[in-house]
């Protein structure tokens, strides 16, 4: 399976949940703990994949340069927090990546 | 009866209504598309998670376990997972579109996501069915057209870009963005912080089975969090509260 088979198998599988209830409307009924379940997915999901992908970025820099990518996340999280728009952190944290990756020795 | 050649307006009025959510979806699509043309992924195939996956997190979490070199079955689980909640909005809209052609249906259907559930259901609610049809239409439309055309902005953008630039930094601060901004939630914080700890602990597991394992484990904890009113029934975002999914 490479990349074109996955991106294919996920797109076929989400555009058979959006058919699913519109063929099989009245015939089953969504618990309602899956649909509790299924607001916290996101969430759930981005946070893994931001921790991972921090952990990965800082291990691969090394202890010396790691500071660029953790200046850039605190950065990104004050942002975020202090404007309440999510899209503050990529604004925030890109230019402290950035500076802090200039100022580090090489 | 569905004509769109005498809902003209019912069209336009649907697209009018999708531009307040293209402010936050032309960003993301943008950033989807720089991640996809950082990423070690054939360009055509990260463009395609757009008409493909159609779904923003999803396609993030797709090309970024790509690009991490995770197990083929654990990005196509996670992917699928993120994307359970189109389930519930076909759910939704299957009261609305009974009876109607299968053509329609089978269209309609793959123009499914957050902002244009949001769009159509406000037609549904207005109009009469034949119009919302052309509302719901309208805007959809808008939305696909506009998510490709960001997404392949970002990728031609993404390529031609310096590497010194680190654009591949940008989902991880865009994640980090969502994850704060939905911390408010006391499920969704535990899920959150669950979640963040269990994919530390497995970042040693193979093919990025670690990611799998935590979502799930963030889920299960955000379940036994009281929930902080009464369960919500789950409905598409509003478009200047949060980034559309």
């Amino acid at each position: 399976m490479n990349a074109w088979t996955v991106i294919l198998a996920a797109g076929l599988g989400s555009y058979l949940f959006r058919l699913s209830m519109i063929v099989l409307f009245g015939r089953i009924t969504m618990p309602a703990s899956l649909e509790r379940a299924s607001q916290l997915v996101a969430p759930a999901a981005f946070a893994a994949m931001a921790a991972a992908g921090l952990a990965t970025a800082c291990m691969s820099l090394g202890a010396t340069h790691a500071a660029a990518p953790l200046a850039a996340v605190a950065a990104a999280v004050i942002a975020v927090l202090r404007t309440g728009s999510p899209q503050a952190a990529i604004l925030a944290g890109l230019p402290v990546f950035w500076v802090t990756g200039a100022l580090l020795p090489s | 009866m569905i004509s769109l050649r005498t809902d003209r307006r019912d069209v336009a009025a649907g697209a009018r209504a999708m531009a307040p959510w293209l402010a936050g979806i032309v960003p993301f699509g943008l950033v989807i598309g720089v991640s996809a043309a950082q990423a070690d992924v054939p360009a055509l195939a990260g463009w395609l998670t757009g008409p493909l996956i159609y779904a923003g997190s999803a396609q993030v979490a797709t090309i970024g376990m790509l690009d991490a070199g995770a197990a083929p079955i654990a990005v196509v689980a996670v992917a699928l997972v993120i994307n359970v909640r189109l389930i519930f909005y076909s759910a939704t809209m299957a009261r609305y579109w009974r009876g109607t052609p299968w053509w329609w249906r089978l269209s309609a259907a793959y123009l499914l996501v957050d902002p244009s559930v949001a769009v159509g259901l406000d037609g549904y609610q207005r109009l009469g069915r034949d119009r919302a049809h052309a509302h719901y239409l309208g805007g959809a439309v808008l939305l696909w057209v506009s998510w490709l055309a960001a997404i392949s902005a970002g990728e031609i953008a993404g390529a031609g870009l310096p590497t010194w630039l680190h654009l591949e930094f940008v989902i991880p601060l865009y994640l980090v963005g969502q994850v704060i901004s939905r911390l408010a939630d006391p499920s969704r914080r535990r899920a959150i912080f669950v979640a963040a700890a269990v994919a530390l602990l497995a970042l040693p597991a193979p093919l990025q089975l670690g990611i799998a394992l935590a979502i799930a484990a963030g889920i299960a904890a955000g379940l036994t969090a009281r929930p902080a009113g009464p369960t919500q029934s789950i409905r598409p975002l509003q478009p200047s509260t949060e980034v559309p999914r």
